[in-house]
């Protein structure tokens, strides 16, 4: 086994807290189905028999009772849970499960959705035997109007400044633009290595990493770190240019020995992907080199290595905002080719169903409705003369007569009055809207999943 | 390489369909306006120095034609009248030349900055023009460049005032000038140069954040070109340099445009070259490598035996190893040329002589068994037998006698003979002219290196020429290069310029203590409030006794800072004690003897003492400043002696009072520290004192 998967699967949804306070992230319909299946599906598209997934108990209680949330993947899952008030990073969990970890790792976040060659970020990884490589894309636009969202959104956001080499392969510089108050600051020794350094801003990292065995058993001993995006990933991409990292005699067991007493150089050392001997061999005797100019070895003796794919088309999306969970649900039914209308629901031959939408298990949609770019959940009630346009409607949702809802998100279990004319709302769920109810641009949750400020 | 007539042609059918009517001018600036190549230029303008056996202007007026230009107003300064000489036998004066020269020359001239403001003055540029300097060797065909220039001034209205010409080198490249290291960050899309700077002696190259704020997510930083000192420059730059008149180089025009992007609304842009060749020879190492790339043909077809310059007798063969030989060249039994080696015509060569990487000029006389690897020699040189030459530049008319051998980096000037017998360290310098002389004779040449005036006026000098420097029939003085490195800051005024010399080693310590800062910075806990707001104090204080401050302010200051931080006011005035407490370490540093302690501590309680009555009021609040008082001194127990010097100053200003003193001396002992610290004799002493006092206070009362 070359690689190990493990996902990420604990993350609270923090960015859209009145999407996931009923729903935990992993769980959130995409298409009719739960987030966590897409990740779970591009791995075993690709050939993974076998998934470590951390997540929290709540998510596992529900992955193996409710139906509704059932996985179908034929992977093997191997599920770890870990407390969900422990309050831990990405890189807490890698430390977690470090004893199950026997060979290099491929990390997924359960919110990713994309079409992307997988084999692009792991040859990647092989190719220049790399301590890190990772997937990233450009960032997309989101077209649809996100509910309950007050005007425009806003554009002065931070932009995360990603720089590549001259091959926009290899991972150089990485900073948020709010680090960088003193301006971009880069050594000139980088510079003469590596004189030719593309700068990228508004590319999105998908989260998804190839990282070293030897990296973890750096976390191991290295408990400060807590997130891999936010702490280990910018602490790998600046060390490849650190002297220890280039230093020639680490193989030497004397001189690892004295670094062993030194605690820091210690962790170091452990992340080092210490080259076999024949690899070395091979990189000495071949003409081949990563650069031109000056006649330096190839890396120029760099040990630590970081690479990254940016995907220039195709689809990647992190669904982690609302605005991304519209998206996703819109684009995601291209992914899978199942029936848009399942078997099971019982809709009536007078209605309207578009070619974009969705229909889930035993849903009743009855006469003259009309559904349209939308998704609608299971064992959802959809009465007549309904209309839903470019809408999300979770599972167990009734719908009364000559109900209007437009751009809206209804999350489960939630009841729609008579008539009522719903535009660009999110509905919590297990609400009732009274009938008549005309509601637009808002966010409409119960009092109890206000958020606690 | 080879595609390039074809492509040429293309070029100019182009451009002349776009303006038929105006021909595409050129400004080349035949003067370097420094001292780079002192004392060779002395005797010669830059521009007429041979490279390949040909004058360096020429290379430039070649480059410029067969790019499509029409008109060329070259600008001399320093030795016009040589310069004008050249050109006026040359072709480019000929009737037939499709480039037409026009010679304009001006002993005021200091910089770039005042030919380009005497080009607006005379309103010599009508359109977009290629300013070069008369010492760039270039085969690029810029007419690609030049359409994309003009094409962004046709689209963004006259927007784009310049195009830079650079050429791709990676750093280590030997062509590549280490004075002219500089690193672009461009925007990918537009080719807009966003920042450009000179790296030299830089470790960290810094980028303001507001050039990536122009609406692009692509930018580029580039350390991997090579400028060439060719620009396409619109007629506003001329215009520029005049409004601008601090202006002197293209650097501070570079630097303006960009720092001034968003008010005048000019940009700058870069063509980026792949193939072709282009550099400024701006110093001897760059010389060198610029002759040898030529010798090896990468400026084709600008090569040695094109004969471009179309002058009589200049022609020469070419053969394998890129061995070239003019006319009439004789060469003697056993001599070798190795490779890349460009004879001149009428030139002889002894015997068992080994010549490889040299360029020898015309009418020279070599000896037996000379040994030259990277020579330059110019025209008629004449070396005697046993010579041994690496990596140096003979000029016209030197004699080496016997036996010399010349090491790395050494410079003959006109006219100096040499040896016999003599060995020349690396980087020695001979001229005939005295180093000290021509610092007077040439103050009027060149204002700009004035700080050099006047710095050896009086001292003696030494008109006989030394033996021991140049042999014993040797004509010459040696110039040291510390000589002017002593004044001038920059080290880049050697005559080979900076010695490539990477030093890996100094980067490690940098970039250990970044990590360590590193660590630092995300291991140390954000500064809590109460530490903000005992350094807030501390600066409140500090600025106070600076500005002089009414005490009335400072405690409207610190008021309003207890408000900011959520500071209790119990907290305040521990603070504040503390603050003013540790003041003198604060300002002298920790090693303070205890008598210098309290001599600057008891006039600043003194000023102060209005802001502390202003906190110390209740009983409370007294019992709460001496424990802070006497935390402190715990904790400086070297100094504790003067603690009892503090208490009384205190006193005396009515700050504390003698009830609180005394409660807090009898009860507020709590721990073993503090009873040892109530057993200092100076202290029991003050407490006796005080209880004395207050007997007789009380006393008199009664």
């Amino acid at each position: 086994m070359e690689l190990q998967a493990v996902l990420m699967a604990a993350g609270g949804g923090s960015r859209m807290m009145d999407l996931t306070y009923n729903t935990r992230k992993p769980l959130l319909p995409v298409g009719n189905k739960p987030l966590i299946w897409y990740p779970l599906n591009l791995l075993e598209r690709v050939g993974f028999e076998e998934v470590i997934v951390i997540t929290t108990k709540e998510v596992q209680k529900m992955i193996s009772t409710d139906p509704k949330m059932k996985l179908d993947v034929k992977m093997k899952l191997d599920i770890v849970c870990i407390q969900e008030d422990a309050d831990m990073g990405t890189a807490d969990a890698l430390r977690h499960i470090q004893q199950k970890i026997k060979t290099d790792i491929l990390v997924v976040s359960c919110d990713l959705i994309t079409d992307a060659a997988l084999h692009e970020v792991v040859d990647l990884f092989r190719a220049h035997n790399a301590t890190l490589s990772m997937l990233m894309s450009k960032a997309h636009e989101f077209t649809e109007t996100v509910p309950g969202q007050k005007g425009k959104k806003k554009t002065g956001e931070q932009r995360d400044f990603v720089g590549v080499d001259g091959t926009g392969k290899r991972l150089l510089f990485m900073a948020n633009e709010a680090d960088l108050d003193k301006g971009l600051v880069i050594r000139k020794s980088i510079m003469r290595k590596l004189p030719r350094m593309h700068i990228k801003t508004g590319l999105v990292d998908a989260h998804l990493y190839c990282l070293k065995k030897s990296v973890v058993d750096f976390l191991a001993d290295n408990k400060s770190v807590s997130s891999i995006r936010g702490e280990l990933v910018p602490y790998l991409v600046r060390k490849q240019f650190s002297k220890s990292m280039t230093s020639p005699n680490v193989n030497d067991e004397a001189d690892q020995k004295l670094k062993k007493k030194d605690g820091n150089a210690n962790l170091e050392i452990q992340i080092l992907s210490r080259d076999e001997v024949l690899l070395q061999l091979t990189r000495e005797r071949s003409c081949w080199n990563d650069h031109r100019g000056d006649m330096s070895e190839a890396y120029h003796g760099v040990r630590l290595r970081c690479y990254v794919h940016i995907m220039d088309e195709g689809m990647c999306y992190r669904v982690n905002t609302l605005a991304a969970y519209i998206e996703a649900n819109r684009l995601a039914p291209k992914l899978f080719d199942e029936p848009a209308v399942h078997p099971s629901a019982a809709i009536s031959v007078r209605c309207l169903i578009g070619a974009d939408s969705i229909i889930g298990a035993s849903c009743q949609i009855s006469d003259k409705a009309s559904i349209k770019r939308s998704m609608i959940g299971a064992s959802t009630t959809v009465r007549e003369k309904v209309k839903v346009t470019n809408s999300i409607i979770m599972h167990g949702v009734t719908i009364e007569e000559g109900c209007n809802i437009q751009g809206s998100v209804i999350c489960s279990n939630t009841v729609i009055g008579r008539g009522a004319d719903i535009k660009y709302c999110l509905v919590g769920s297990a609400q009732r809207i009274e009938p008549e109810a005309e509601r637009t641009n808002e966010v409409i949750v119960g009092t109890d999943q206000l958020m606690e400020i | 390489m080879s595609s390039r007539g074809g492509k040429q042609k293309k070029g100019n059918v182009t451009s002349e369909q776009e303006e038929e009517e105006q021909p595409l001018q050129a400004v080349l600036v035949a003067d370097s306006f420094n001292r780079r190549f002192f004392p060779i230029s002395k005797d010669q303008p830059r521009a007429l120095l041979p490279l390949g056996n040909v004058a360096m202007i020429d290379y430039t007026l070649e480059f410029l034609t067969s790019t499509g230009v029409q008109e060329t107003f070259v600008f001399c300064c320093w030795m016009s009248n040589k310069i004008k000489d050249h050109l006026l036998k040359s072709k480019w004066c000929r009737p037939t030349s499709p480039n037409v020269v026009h010679i304009i020359t001006s002993d005021l001239y200091r910089s770039l900055g005042d030919v380009l403001r005497d080009v607006d003055a005379k309103n010599l540029v009508r359109n977009d023009f290629i300013l070069v300097y008369g010492d760039v060797v270039s085969n690029i065909d810029v007419s690609q460049a030049l359409q994309e220039h003009r094409h962004r001034r046709k689209v963004d209205k006259n927007i784009s005032v310049m195009t830079m010409v650079f050429k791709e080198s990676s750093p280590g490249h030997k062509s590549r000038c280490e004075e002219d290291d500089v690193i672009v960050a461009m925007d990918s899309k537009s080719k807009r140069v966003l920042h450009y700077q000179k790296t030299q002696g830089l470790k960290k190259l810094q980028f303001p954040m507001n050039i990536f704020q122009h609406g692009s997510d692509e930018f580029e930083i580039r350390h991997d070109l090579l400028d060439c000192h060719i620009s396409i420059c619109s007629p506003q730059v001329a215009e520029l340099f005049t409004d601008n008149f601090d202006y002197q180089t293209r650097n501070d025009f570079v630097r303006g445009i960009l720092v001034n992007e968003e008010i005048l609304g000019n940009q700058i842009h870069l063509y980026v070259t792949q193939d072709g060749y282009g550099a400024r020879v701006s110093n001897l190492q760059m010389y060198d490598s610029v002759s040898s790339d030529m010798v090896r043909r990468w400026v084709y077809p600008l090569t040695p035996e094109a004969n471009f310059t179309d002058q009589q007798g200049q022609g020469c063969t070419h053969s394998r190893h890129n061995v070239y030989r003019g006319a009439e060249v004789s060469l003697g039994h056993g001599s070798q040329m190795e490779e890349n080696v460009l004879i001149g015509r009428d030139t002889s060569i002894g015997a068992n002589c080994h010549i490889s990487n040299s360029v020898i000029g015309n009418n020279c006389t070599i000896g037996d068994n000379v040994v030259l690897d990277r020579a330059h020699m110019w025209n008629n040189v004449h070396i005697s037998s046993n010579v041994e030459i690496h990596q140096s530049v003979v000029c016209d008319g030197a004699v080496v006698k016997e036996a010399v051998h010349l090491n790395k980096q050494c410079v003959l000037a006109y006219n100096v003979v040499i040896g016999p017998n003599l060995s020349l360290p690396d980087g020695t310098v001979v001229s005939m002219h005295h180093p000290e002389e021509e610092e007077e004779d040439d103050d009027d040449e060149f204002l700009s290196d004035d700080q050099e005036v006047g710095h050896s006026k009086d001292k003696t000098r030494q008109k006989a020429f030394n033996p021991a420097e140049v042999g014993p029939e040797g004509k010459g003085y040696i110039w040291k290069a510390s000589m002017n490195d002593t004044e001038d800051e920059e080290l880049a005024q050697c005559l080979w310029g900076l010695v490539l010399n990477p030093d890996p080693e100094s980067d490690s310590e940098s970039e250990a203590s970044e990590e360590s800062q590193d660590r630092s910075r995300s291991v140390s806990p954000e500064i809590d409030d109460v530490n903000a707001f005992q350094l807030e104090v501390l600066g409140t204080l500090q600025r106070g006794l600076e500005e002089n401050i009414v005490c009335d302010n400072l405690v409207l200051e610190i008021n309003s800072l207890k408000y900011a931080y959520n500071i209790t006011l119990k907290e305040v005035m521990q603070i504040l004690t503390r603050v003013v407490l540790e003041y003198p370490f604060q300002q002298q540093g920790t090693q303070l003897t205890t008598l210098q302690y309290t001599g600057s501590l008891l006039p600043l309680l003194k000023t102060w003492s209005p802001v502390f009555k202003n906190y110390i009021k209740r009983a409370q609040d007294h019992l709460d400043c001496l424990s802070a008082v006497e935390e402190l001194f715990l904790e400086q127990d070297t100094h504790q002696t003067a603690m009892v010097k503090v208490l009384m100053k205190m006193y005396q200003l009515e700050i504390l009072e003698e009830e609180a003193i005394l409660k807090w001396f009898s009860t507020g002992a709590t721990n073993d520290k503090s009873r040892q610290l109530r057993k200092n004799q100076g202290l029991q002493k003050f407490i006796q004192w005080l209880k004395e006092a207050e007997d007789e206070s009380s006393e008199e009362g009664e």
